[in-house]
């Protein structure tokens, strides 16, 4: 049984349609369903919100660690108290008030990227815009030189999606890119250690953050870093090109946004809702207990879905239709529990930011003619291939 | 005289986050910034206990977006 290998539970189902996914994710939800591996496959909401804040589930069983960890990553595979103590070290540093003081730079960030092709009325987005953003964001976040960033996205595309034929292969690649990551940090630090100045930036707050009266040992920082790649260059740039992607298809909701940016913050958490990029979870059952209808055993792997928890009808009024307004809109792409995405109000921002921006400057753009987007669902929900035409403005500067 | 909202006009409404469920969503203070704010993790703090009856919708409205369900508003007398 290999539980961890990158897949999506719905594409076990007929009714797939990679472009748009929602019917699938709202079908699963309709019935309990095992996949045939045997990991239980919750996505009716409720049932995961109970499920993720019960103390014998845990994000990990601290043996099968994936993108290729040597030890188990802080926070997102620690558990229990010693991942509280973490996150009370870490929440702060990406709360809300933490991150907006990052809002100017973004925006700043995103003119450029636009200024690299507003002249010529097309471009493919994904990899002029969705992926460039959120890894030089993080890049500065780091305060470490954009020199290195194509170092950073050949590390994270390493790890979410490994080269090899089989699983083996996969690991060992992983492992491999890895290292070269942990070897880069390792000497990032000894500079900082050199220089006598930890800095202002986010490893600055990682040199000088207390927790429990002790601060953090260098490996701890490097593990910190590590995760912090992985999680911060991937899914902002899928969620960016699937809201993207979305708007570019749908004309007339995208007017409405454009007139009225006051929408931007129920926009966004409409277009997480229905989007879902990051579609579920992996827990390991810790201890026997029942949520609903469903009886677990220790030892065994649960998938939470959360794409099917945010098209849950019992949760949303007309979960399969987008509504920019929507008022009663408690959806969980970030997960639950106390491994609540840790950098979800920095992605929060960085994408109303980039999408506010964007339309500032291109109010009006559709999937160019003749071509196709191209949508993947394994793992990570993203537009890969997102090709849009607009009018050609005039750049910023 | 006919009063419709009776009921709710001539109650306490009381407003609480429950700290073991809060994980820092931050929808709360994002959404209905009078009546709650955030501490310095992100995490929710109630600012009014006794929620103001011009602002009973509005702590509604923060129970629906919460997505631990952790915030609570009941009748209180």
């Amino acid at each position: 049984m290999d539980t961890f290998a990158l897949y999506n539970p719905v594409e076990l189902m007929d009714s797939f349609d990679p472009e748009a996914p929602q019917q699938a994710y709202h079908d699963l939800g309709t019935c309990p369903f095992t996949r045939p591996e045997g990991n239980k496959v919750l996505a009716k909401r409720a049932d995961i919100v109970e499920f993720n804040r019960h103390p014998g589930v845990r994000a990990n069983d601290g043996v099968h660690l994936q993108l290729g960890a040597k030890e188990p990553l802080i926070p997102l595979m620690i558990d229990g108290e010693e991942q509280r103590t973490y996150r009370r070290l870490l929440d702060p540093l990406f709360s809300p008030k933490a991150v907006a003081r990052l809002e100017p730079k973004v925006r700043q960030l995103t003119d450029q990227l636009i200024d690299g092709f507003i002249e010529e009325g097309q471009t493919e987005l994904f990899s002029s815009f969705c992926q460039a953003l959120p890894t030089t964001v993080f890049v500065e976040l780091l305060g470490l030189p954009q020199a290195d960033l194509p170092l950073f996205l050949r590390f994270k595309d390493a790890v979410v999606r490994p080269e090899g034929e089989t699983r083996e292969e996969q690991l060992a690649f992983s492992e491999r890119e890895g290292q070269v990551m942990r070897d880069y940090l390792n000497r990032v630090f000894d500079a900082r250690e050199a220089g006598g100045d930890p800095g202002e930036d986010l490893i600055g707050g990682f040199l000088t953050a207390e927790v429990d009266g002790r601060t953090l040992t260098r490996s701890e920082i490097i593990n910190i870093v590590y995760l912090l790649v992985i999680a911060g260059l991937d899914t902002v740039a899928a969620s960016l090109s699937c809201m993207l992607g979305w708007l570019a298809r749908n004309p007339e909701q995208r007017a409405e946004l454009v007139a009225d940016p006051s929408l931007m913050p129920s926009a966004v958490e409409e277009l997480l809702r229905f989007e879902s990029p990051v579609m579920y979870g992996s827990r390991y059952v810790s201890e026997d207990f029942a949520v609903g209808e469903w009886q677990f055993t220790a030892g065994e792997w649960v998938d939470v879905m959360w794409a099917s928890a945010n098209v849950d009808p019992e949760a949303f009024e007309d979960p399969l239709t987008v509504d920019l307004r929507r008022k009663r809109n408690a959806q969980i792409v970030f997960a639950t529990g106390p491994h609540r995405c840790l950098g979800s109000n920095l992605a929060r921002m960085e994408l109303a930011t980039a999408l506010d921006q964007f339309h500032r400057r291109i109010p009006e753009y559709s999937i160019t003619e003749g071509q196709q987007p191209q949508y993947y669902n394994v793992g990570v929900r993203l537009a890969a291939y997102l090709p849009v035409s607009f009018t050609p403005g005039e750049k910023s500067a | 005289m006919s009063a419709p909202n009776e009921e709710a006009v001539g109650t306490t409404q009381r407003l609480e986050v429950d700290s073991d469920r809060c994980a820092g969503h931050g929808r709360c203070f994002s959404l209905e910034p009078d009546l709650f704010d955030s501490d310095d993790a992100g995490y929710s703090v109630v600012r009014h206990e006794v929620v103001p009856a011009e602002l009973v919708a509005n702590a509604e409205n923060a129970v629906a977006n919460c997505p631990e369900a952790a915030i609570s508003l009941r009748s209180v007398g």
